[in-house]
């Protein structure tokens, strides 16, 4: 009972928040304050005073309008003081003017605008009717509401003034038939968070109820959810950070794929500039901050206090701290998504447009979710670095670590490092949004370029950080599937910190065309190139690990060999952005898409995949379908080189990223700038068909995992013939992780008390189906 | 466009959203507390391995976190040094006749760069050298001198704390009540310097002969476009310059420590309360150490902001 309590006032702190939600002004107009506008006097309105409007020659308002057209309006009211009592008509009265539609605009001194609404001035005080200038819409009813102040002349806003309000309509003429009102974007999003937390509810039920479909009872339904919202294991925090990512990794894709779809033919209109902008906005953020980063989180809560012989993490409760900050960042980074107002300044927030004005107010969320990601990063990084500096079981010392459990180390450090300064620039960003601070303003002295500093000194690294774990994944699955010990593995282990330390002084490369001191910029030409040193190290050791040992093709293999291909090719673009000039010429062209999706998806996302075939096992006990994953592959890897190969070609073009649309050459002598040559039309269309193939593809790898939960072949506790201590526990393994902790003693030592353990490692033919 | 930019004010949410959340978060903490108030020091697991052998875990971990706040005072200081070294001086362009040092003359609302100090040293406005019966020292520094001395001895208390609760030679009674003075004290001397903070920013210093106005009233704001900057020794000339780079720059920076020393308050309130309750022995008192850790490090950040703001 004790639990139930604690859970339903969890819940209902929950739910009040959410009933006070709405009144956030995430408007800018304010929610709670849509029409106020009017500084009204006197209490209640008074029915001696009618409020009218006409058009300027005195006739009636017409019930329909002509679109874009301008009319000419006077609106005024008559009757209450302002008539009876004022002799010297001064100060008789003011009026407020709001529209549903539709522009107003000032035609003389005695009116004003105020955030799109219309209202008297100070010289209009005097007078009981006003001209005013309405320009309409495309189409829709357009509502007016018109409220008006009859003033006794006292200049004292009192119960003796009177005041009305009336409401107008005016349709467009003919046409598509209108709603009468459209959808506000905030009840559009509580309805769309409420329908999800519906959905996600029933499908929380229907997994407990296949996990035991005869014992099902709803009794035992309190504490089973209980234990998942409040759990400190490290595999159950691992599993929720999971499945998180993998649900953003689909709400990104689904991002993407509506990019492409404006995108497959020149000048189309799908997407508005404006929805574009926030949709390559909250792409970036949430593939980077909402998929990729907790992925890798719940394979490395998953993997290594498993891979170091440790019960569970150093601070648990730290651990859940850091997942649970994340469901609510999510919230606050696509919050505005449902009512066009979400942040639209790019994954990197450039300043000085983040701080501008006109930038939707969304972008104060996005800011407020990123701050709280930065502390979820904070502290996940505490919490792995003691674990791996302090927990590592008896004889392992650190060049006995598995090479996961490095790349982990070495990403973690680099993030912990880096995101305090991210965090500070987004803490200074949000001050100038929020209390006009002028850390990014122009105009009192602010440098947007700091922003950039601040950014990219954390920017690089983390794209290290989300791909140097990719590395660790690959190292693991290429040594396992070859049935050897990585080869050079120091050297393996030297290049990954090389390559954390080399990320902090090569940021620049992304400022090149900022306007830095040429001295800096030629410093961080010279070590962008460094780079290529210990990644190519990495490079060589696996291909020399496959030519030592003996490769078995699982589809967890296939995907490391599909990342050795196209992470080698990221590489290769990647090298042509350090050289200065070749930057100035490809800097903000798809050339740069191109070379960042090789490496995000070809190395990430394939490292992500190869790690889910190759541990899914141990997590779940189940084996999941290798005819299944084998077509996965094919089909992605194919399309995927599909969406990304020709848009370098593109990039080369001069086709520029960010841009909602693009325009072709009429021939092949005109030269527009800003113009593609024709046969661009022909690649774009290429790309977003290969776009729909690779999301459908994903799906067939969760169908997998779904239908594999429930009637996958059961997995035994080593199933690759990995060497590692997370094959020693069960499949999945018991809470805590070890009920003994391992000791790691040398092979050969292992070898003499326990013959034959080596031959572990080579899986006999005969036993290799396993999954079929 | 500039004018929109310097004139808006985004209104970041409304009070029932903000009470929720402080709902939310002090029930965090009493859960956390509740559970932490009994701890005997029956499990403080030590760290395996090298380089941490035998070392509690749980101070590697406070260890590591102070990388990361490391960093964080390191990216306020970046932007300070940036916006420091790289804006002009209103001294220096009043000096030189109103004009920046590559010629452009400047216009009235323009940006240059007026250090905290020079608000708090006292010398725009007072004479200084009546404070101090003419000895010559700047009259409003006398809070930030107290608050720098009231950080110190805290840094000292909670040591003394530290050390009492490790005494073993005491009774539980009598080493519960000195180490809860200890902690009591340190807690006083971190309010007492939150409170001179404040009266600093926004109510102004006036005890004896040391009387100075707050900042605010000194019109040191991030709002401030026109500060009619008279520098030393000019008479009638001035400049109408913008401060708000440079004080929000001197806000966000001191007000970023003054939140580690709220933090440091929050946490401090709840072991004065263990301690007084005698849950502090020989077997837990390493909980004091790591939180003397965190204070050692404000202690020191403010060392570091006192001469860069204060006194620079």
């Amino acid at each position: 009972m004790q639990v139930n309590k604690k859970f339903i006032a969890i819940f209902s702190i929950v739910m009040v928040a959410m009933l006070l939600a709405p009144s956030l002004q995430a408007k800018q107009t304010g929610i709670s304050n849509v029409e106020s506008g009017c500084t009204c006097h006197s209490g209640s309105p008074s029915s001696d005073v009618s409020p009218f409007m006409t058009l300027a020659n005195g006739s009636a308002l017409p019930d329909t309008y002509n679109a874009g057209e301008t009319y000419s309006l006077l609106v005024g009211f008559t009757g209450g003081p302002a008539d009876t009592e004022v002799v010297d008509r001064l100060n008789t009265g003011g009026f407020n003017l709001v529209a549903a539609k539709g522009t107003f605009a000032s035609t003389d001194d005695s009116t004003q605008l105020m955030a799109g609404q219309l209202t008297h001035s100070e010289s209009g005080n005097d007078q009981t009717s006003w001209a005013v200038d309405w320009t309409s819409p495309a189409s829709g009813t357009s509502s007016f509401t018109l409220t008006v102040n009859s003033v006794n002349g006292d200049e004292q806003p009192s119960d003796a003034d009177h005041w009305a309000q009336s409401t107008f309509t005016m349709s467009s003429m003919g046409g598509v038939a209108e709603p009468l009102e459209d959808a506000d974007g905030l009840t559009v999003l509580f309805s769309a968070i409420i329908l999800v937390m519906m959905l996600l509810f029933v499908a929380v039920v229907y997994i407990f109820y296949r996990m035991n479909p005869d014992g099902f009872s709803w009794a035992a339904f309190a504490p089973w959810i209980a234990d998942w919202l409040t759990s400190t294991d490290h595999k159950k925090i691992g599993t929720l950070y999971f499945v998180a990512g993998l649900f953003y990794f689909v709400v990104g894709g689904v991002l993407a794929l509506l990019m492409r779809t404006q995108l497959a033919i020149p000048g189309n209109d799908f997407l508005t500039k404006d929805e574009y902008n926030q949709f390559f906005t909250l792409h970036g953020t949430i593939m980077i901050f909402l998929a990729a980063m907790p992925m890798i989180n719940g394979f490395a809560n998953w993997i290594v206090p498993l891979q170091i012989g440790a019960k569970d993490l150093a601070f648990p409760r730290i651990n859940a701290m850091a997942f649970w900050l994340n469901p609510v960042a999510s919230v606050l980074i696509m919050s505005g998504i449902f009512s066009s107002n979400a942040a639209d300044v790019g994954w990197t927030g450039y300043q000085p447009i983040t701080s501008w004005v006109g930038t939707h107010p969304g972008a104060t969320f996005w800011i407020a979710g990123q701050i709280m990601l930065v502390a979820s990063s904070t502290l996940a990084g505490i919490n792995f670095i003691t674990t791996i500096a302090s927990m590592r079981a008896p004889g392992m010392g650190w060049m006995q670590m598995p090479l996961f459990t490095w790349s982990i180390l070495v990403s973690i450090m680099c993030l912990f490092i880096s995101i305090p300064a991210f965090g500070i620039g987004l803490i200074e960003a949000f001050l100038d949004r929020t209390v006009a601070t002028a850390f990014f303003n122009v105009s009192a002295g602010g440098d947007p370029v700091l922003w950039s500093h601040l950014f990219w000194y954390f920017g690089h690294p983390e794209v290290y950080v989300v791909i140097l774990p990719a590395f660790g994944i690959v190292s693991e699955v290429l040594a396992t599937s070859a049935r050897r010990a990585i080869f050079g593995y120091r050297s393996m282990v030297y290049a990954l910190a090389g390559i954390g330390f080399v990320s902090f002084i090569v940021y620049g490369h992304h400022m090149l065309t900022s306007g830095m001191s040429p001295a800096l910029r030629f410093v961080m030409m010279v070590t962008t190139m460094a780079v290529a040193v210990p990644t190519g190290i990495k490079i060589f050791n696996w291909l020399k690990t496959m030519h030592g040992g003996s490769l078995v093709y699982r589809t967890h293999t296939l995907w490391a060999l599909g990342f050795l291909v196209t992470f080698t090719l990221g590489g290769i673009s990647g090298m042509f952005f350090p050289a200065i000039s070749m930057n100035t010429h490809l800097h903000e062209t798809y050339f740069v898409v191109a070379h960042f999706h090789y490496v995000l998806v070809g190395g990430v996302v394939f490292g992500l995949f190869a790690a889910i075939y190759y541990w899914y096992p141990k997590m779940t006990g189940r084996m999941l379908d290798e005819r299944l994953g084998v077509i996965h592959f094919l089909i992605a890897f194919i399309s995927y080189n599909g969406i990304f190969w020709p848009m370098h070609k593109l990039g080369l073009w001069g086709m520029t990223r960010r841009h909602h649309t693009y325009f072709l050459q009429a021939n092949e002598y005109s030269d527009v700038i800003g113009t593609l040559p024709p046969e661009a039309a022909g690649w774009n269309m290429f790309i977003t068909i290969n776009a729909f193939i690779f999301g459908l593809s994903s799906v067939l790898m969760i169908i997998n995992m779904i239908v594999s939960l429930i009637k996958g072949q059961k997995a035994p506790a080593d199933p690759w013939g990995g060497w590692s201590f997370e094959w020693l526990t069960t499949s999945p393994p018991p809470t805590p992780s070890f009920d003994e902790l391992p000791t790691l003693i040398d092979v050969n030592v292992h070898e003499e008390k326990e013959p034959n353990w080596l031959m572990r490692m080579m899986v006999p033919d005969d036993q290799e189906e396993v999954s079929n | 466009m500039n004018e929109a930019m310097n004139n808006t004010i985004y209104s970041a949410g409304s009070l029932p959203i903000v009470l929720v959340g402080f709902a939310i978060i002090i029930s965090g903490f009493l859960i956390w507390w509740r559970q932490d108030v009994s701890f005997e020091g029956h499990y403080e697991p030590k760290s395996a391995g090298v380089p941490f052998k035998n070392i509690d875990i749980r101070k590697v971990g406070i260890w590591v976190f102070l990388m990361s706040e490391m960093m964080v005072f390191s990216s306020l200081f970046s932007t300070y040094i940036r916006y420091r070294l790289g804006t002009e001086s209103c001294q220096a362009i009043l000096d030189n006749h109103s004009t920046f040092s590559n010629g452009v003359p400047f216009t009235p609302g323009d940006a240059c760069w007026i250090p905290a100090s020079y608000f708090i040293a006292g010398s725009h406005s007072e004479s200084w050298t009546l404070s101090l019966g003419g000895f010559g020292l700047p009259d409003t520094l006398v809070p930030g001198a107290i608050n720098t001395f009231a950080l110190i001895i805290s840094s000292f208390t909670v040591v003394m704390a530290l050390q009492t609760a490790k005494r073993e030679d005491l009774d539980a009674d009598e080493r519960s009540r000195k180490v809860r003075n200890y902690l009591a004290a340190t807690l006083c001397l971190a309010t007492l310097f939150l409170m001179l903070k404040m009266i600093e920013w926004f109510i102004g210093f006036n005890v004896g002969p040391f009387h100075a106005p707050s900042l605010m009233e000194d019109g040191y704001t991030i709002h401030n476009t026109a500060y009619p900057f008279a520098g030393s020794g000019h008479g009638e000339e001035h400049l109408t310059a913008n401060l708000r780079l440079s004080a929000s720059t001197f806000y966000v920076a001191t007000g970023t420590h003054g939140a580690h020393v709220f933090g440091g308050i929050i946490g401090l309130s709840y072991m004065t309360f263990k301690a007084h309750r005698g849950g502090y022995s020989p077997s837990n008192a390493v909980s004091i150490e790591y939180f003397g850790l965190y204070w050692h490090f404000v202690d020191l950040v403010w060392v570091l902001v006192f001469p860069a703001f204060y006194l620079y």
